[in-house]
Order: structure tokens, then sequence, then C-alpha cells
């Protein structure tokens, strides 16, 4: 049995630190569990209602309307471009479904004199939400414009490539490190290039309004050559003599781009995009490092919420619900990439 | 995507997309080029100022740095920062710890992925295909989520602040076995039927055939691993609770929380810069191998 003996260190490790968590966390959430004293009480669905319910909860169809509409939108467009794919009913009826179920439930809200149970996991989700839907488009535009311009390069490409990339090797409490002193009103850089014009610093990290954008700034910074690698890596693949022939057609370079780029890059766009959704929905060293979530609660994100769930209120049990949650959510995602990556295997 | 060669062999040969092949250029052509470094050659600079900023701030004496610290260039030049870096404070332990928890996930995350890509693309047992759907399901498990029961499971076992807990989690890597099984299955079967027919055994073609073929796959893969486990945070920070069982990642974060740092932030950025230097280091080398591990881990190929 060669086939045991080879397989038997991975699946070990892979059973014990992968599948065993996640099972243990569905069985976790279902208690009253503490980390520092021994109580251990069985309370059913009680943390999946302390974080998705509250008091006085009631539904319309108004509320909320405009998030709601944005879920039926993209629902739609996912289907429409699952059905062009060919036979994915199956994924195309599911997917409609969950949208509609997320419109639906997103029409609850406290009703006056109600509010959520913890109002914290829903800060925390909203701002993880922000940050996912504002950081995602400009990581990868801008991913794309840098891999597109690298790709120009007939010297000096991999020079270019490596300054670029750089910022992504570097630990994050490194990057953190340089942009909390950027960012800093009275000894940072930008502070001190703002002064030349006589304008005073700006506090941006202790800013509500400006604190999201300043971390949405550093994780660009951050990361994005990891997408402009993917995305110089699609443009390899394209091949040369369709320009060729464009050009001698008497294509320009914007209906070279329309007609050929943005084809031969389709593949890779959904991976890179599906890719960077679950890392930024991840999002937690940044924020966690460079302003704890604060000013207040405003930058506050899911799994920081679940860690301080955890370890600065040791409620062990919701702190597992709430990683419950993250789970699905991110799994559902992925589970998209699955069905990609699988196809080719 | 079928590809089947190498990227990077590809990417050596072709031209880039849109651009002639050498030809004498006209001198539009190279008014172009030269508008088109030029432009890239500012967006580059701009790019590295942060890390510009960080270098220079830690070759600034301290004291002259608490005068002013918003300008790129250094006033005045000290080698001290890196002096205190290094001597002072636990930055010598985190890096032996990251440099302990970071090699030996490479080397067992490689070694483990690679047996297990080759028994699920070159042994048939009854169950493979099934088997390996469940590996692959585990790419849908996000590692972020699950640190609550890995924590408990580490603290029961009496683990935490251990290199055990700081290494053991981060072993199911299933992407690796993904990658190395994509890898061995497009290697000729011939070969490994001749090996068969002289009479080496199954382990004997793993290691002496297949194991050597594989290298630019498991340089990839090790890279990659690498600079992810250096960089991890999170579960460095559940499972260390003791400054001394700090990896370097979890360690500088520990720093920036501590306001005191603001008098001696020359130090702190030499403290940075010294814990960054292995990927630095890893990254110059290895730039290749780490952009192809991403382009394979991505599943793109």
């Amino acid at each position: 049995m060669d086939a045991a003996l080879f397989l038997a260190p991975f699946l070990a490790v892979y059973a014990i630190f992968l599948l065993a968590p996640v099972g243990q966390a569905l069985y976790m959430s279902g208690f009253n569990w503490d980390l520092l004293s021994p109580i251990r009480q069985f309370v059913g669905a009680d943390n999946y209602l302390r974080m998705l319910w509250g008091t006085g909860i009631v539904w319309n169809i108004s509320h909320a309307w405009l998030p709601r509409l944005l879920v039926l939108a993209v629902t739609a467009l996912i289907i429409r471009s699952l059905l062009r794919q060919g036979p994915s009913k199956t994924a195309a009826v599911v997917t409609g479904a969950a949208g509609v179920i997320i419109a639906v439930l997103l029409g609850f809200h406290p009703g006056p004199g109600g509010a959520w149970n913890d109002s914290g996991f829903w800060n925390s989700l909203q701002n993880t939400l922000v940050f996912t839907l504002v950081s995602t488009p400009i990581l990868i535009a801008l991913g794309l414009a840098m891999a597109l311009l690298l790709n120009n390069a007939r010297r000096g490409r991999s020079a270019y490539r490596a300054v670029f990339f750089l910022p992504y090797v570097l630990p994050i409490s490194a990057v953190t490190l340089i942009w909390s002193y950027l960012l800093n009103p009275d000894r940072g850089l930008i502070a001190g290039a703002l002064g030349w014009f006589g304008v005073d610093g700006i506090a941006f990290l202790s800013e509500p309004a400006l604190a999201m954008p300043a971390i949405i700034a550093t994780s660009v910074w951050w990361s994005v050559g990891f997408n402009m690698v993917l995305f110089a890596a699609g443009l390899q693949d394209i091949e040369p003599a369709y320009y060729e022939a464009a050009s001698l057609d008497g294509a320009g370079y914007w209906q070279r781009f329309r007609h050929i780029t943005v084809p031969g890059l389709s593949h890779v766009t959904v991976l890179v995009t599906i890719t960077q959704l679950i890392a930024s929905f991840q999002i937690f060293g940044q924020v966690y490092i460079m302003t704890r979530g604060g000013p207040g609660t405003a930058t506050e994100v899911l799994i920081q919420h679940v860690y301080e769930a955890g370890f600065k209120n040791y409620q062990l049990g919701y702190a597992a619900a709430l990683s419950v949650f993250l789970f699905v959510v991110m799994a559902a995602v992925a589970a998209v990439q699955f069905r990609l990556i699988s196809k080719d295997a | 995507m079928a590809h089947t060669t190498a990227p990077q062999t590809r990417i050596r040969t072709k031209a880039p997309a849109g651009t002639p092949r050498t030809q004498p250029q006209s001198p539009a052509a190279r008014r172009r080029t030269v508008t088109y470094h030029g432009l890239m050659i500012v967006a580059a600079f701009t790019w590295f100022i942060p890390v510009l900023w960080m270098i220079s701030m830690a070759l600034t004496p301290n004291d002259s740095l608490q005068r002013s610290s918003s300008s790129l260039l250094p006033s005045s030049l000290t080698l001290e920062n890196f002096v205190t870096a290094l001597g002072a404070g636990e930055l010598a332990r985190w890096f032996l710890n990251s440099a302990v928890v970071s090699i030996t996930t490479t080397v067992v995350t490689v070694i483990f992925c690679a047996m297990a890509g080759y028994a699920f693309s070159r042994i048939h047992f009854p169950g493979r295909r099934l088997l390996f759907i469940v590996v692959l399901a585990g790419l849908m498990v996000p590692k972020e989520a699950m640190f609550v029961p890995l924590f408990l499971m580490i603290s029961s076992a009496d683990l935490q602040n251990s290199y055990p807990a700081l290494i053991l989690p981060r072993l199911a890597a299933p992407l690796g076995v993904f990658l190395m099984a994509q890898f061995f299955s497009k290697v000729p079967v011939e070969l490994e039927e001749a090996a068969r027919i002289d009479g080496a055994g199954r382990w004997r073609i793993f290691f002496a055939i297949m194991l050597p073929l594989a290298r630019p796959a498991m340089a990839s893969l090790a890279i990659f691993t690498f600079v992810l486990t250096w960089n991890d945070y999170l579960w460095p920070l559940v499972a260390s609770t003791r400054s001394e069982w700090f990896t370097v990642t979890t360690g500088l974060a520990s720093l920036q929380s501590n306001f005191a740092a603001a008098t001696d932030l020359g130090t702190l950025m030499a403290r940075g810069l010294v814990g960054s230097l292995p990927l630095i280091i890893v990254f110059l080398l290895f730039q290749r191998q780490l952009i192809r591990g991403i382009t394979l881990g991505s599943g793109e190929k």
C-alpha cells in the first residue's frame, strides 16, 4: 500500500489542523464556552441569535434598498456569466436563490426602540464589506494598469516589476510601521510635503472619515504587486500574433486593448477578483496594528471582532459562532474558485 | 488554459505584445521610449519612497529624528540604530523564532505536499478521485477564520508558546498538494516505467527520479511558503502570549503599540528593516520562483 504511506503525513496534518477545526468550531458555537473558567453550557442556537438577531426587529421592503438592489444586480450579472459559460444551470439556480435570500434578509433591522444584540458585529461586518468593496476594484484596476505598463517595456521590465512588487514581501508589521509614521500628522512625510504648501498635517488615522481610506491606501501599496504579477503572466499568454494581425488591420491601441487584451485576460481577471475578494475579506493586521479598529469603532473589522470576542471577552463559544459565519461567507466565494480550479485538474 | 510549457521559458522567448520586433527605431518611436521610461522611473521612485524613507530613518540618529523626521534624506548618518536593534531588545530572539518556524514549515510542507501530490497523480488506488476532491475542498476553508478552535486545540495540548504551536497548523496546505499533483501529472509515464523495468521500487523512483525533476515546482512552492510563513500575523499572535515566543512579524507589531517607541524612531525603523531583510534577500535572489509560485498558486495555470 504505497499510496497510503505517501499520503499519510499530509492527510494527518490536513485532518487534524484543517478539517477538525471546522467541526470543532461548529461544536463550540453551540456552547457558552468560557476561556478562563470551566463553564461549558449547551445553549443551542443562542450564539447565532446573539450574532444575527436583536430586540424589536422588523422587516420592510424599503430598508437599505440601495445595497439590496446592488445585491440583486450583482446576482443577475453572475447568473448571466454562469449561463454563458454553458451547462451550469445548478450553479445559476443556487446563485440566484442565494442572492434573493440575502436581499430579503437585508430588509430586517431594529424597529423603533429595538436594537441588535451585538451591534459591534454589524459594524465590523459593514467595515469589512466597505474595505473589501472599495479596495478590490482599486487593487484590480491598478494591478492591471501596472501589468500593462510593464508589458510595454522592452528593457528594464524586471527592474520596474521588482520595485512595484517588493512591498508585497514585507511583513505586515513593517508595512504598518512605515505607513503609520508616513501618515503621522506631526512627523510624517506627507505632513512634511503638505507643510511646503503651508497646510497643517492631517491626522489620517484618528479622523473617523479618513482612517478607512488610509488603511485602504496602505493595503493597496502593500499588496497590489501580487495582482500585477498575475496580470503580467496573463498578458504573456496572449498570442503576439493577434496583436500583429490587428495592427496590420489598422486597429489602434484602444481597439487592441478592448478586443484582444480584455478577452484574453478574462480568465485571469476572474481568478484575481476571487482571490482578492477572499484576501480583502480577511483583513486584520493593517487595522489591528494601525488603529486597533479606531477611532471609536470606525475601522473595526470582522476578524478583529472574532479575536476580541475570544481573547478579550473570553467567550470562545460566541467567537466560534462568528468564525462559522466568516467561514460560510468565504467558503461561498471560494466555491467559485474551487469550481474553476477543479475544472482544470 | 492548458499550457504545458514552463512559463519562464515563454517569457524569455516572446517579445512584449504590441511592440514591433527589433528594428531600428524611428525618431518618434525613440521619443516614445524615452517618455515611457521617464514616466516609469518617476512612478517606480514614488512607489519606493516609503521604503527609502524607512531606510533613511534607520540611518539617522534618534535625536535628530525627534527634531524632524519629515524629510527623505537623513540629516546625519549613523549605524548605531542597527547596533541597538540587534543588541538591545528581543529582535534577535524573534528573528531566531521566525527563522526556525519559517524554515521548518517550508521544508516539511514541500516534502509532505510532494509525496501527496505524487500519490494523487501517479498511484492508482481506490477512492483516489474522491480523496483528491476532499483535499481540494480544503482550499475553501479560510485559514484566518479557524483560529479559535485551533487555539483551543493547541492550548489543551499545552503547546502554547512553543515551536510546534507555531508550525503545525501551517502544514495543512492543500494548495501545495494541488500544485505538486499538477506538476507530476505532466511528467512522462515512460520515465517511470523505464525505471521500474530496471527494478527500481516506488520509493526509489520517487526520490531518485521524480523529486529531482520536480525541483522547479518545489522551489516555487518553497519560496512562496517561506514568505507567507514569515509574514503570518494572526496565528502567531494567537499562539504566543509571551514575548520570547513572538515572531518578527508579531514582535514588530508589539513595538508599535508602545508609545515610548516614538522617542527612538530610528531604532524602530532599523528593527523593521532587519526583520524584513530575509524576505528582501529571498525576493532579490528568487524573484522568478516566487512569482512563478504566485502564478501557479492562483490556479491560473
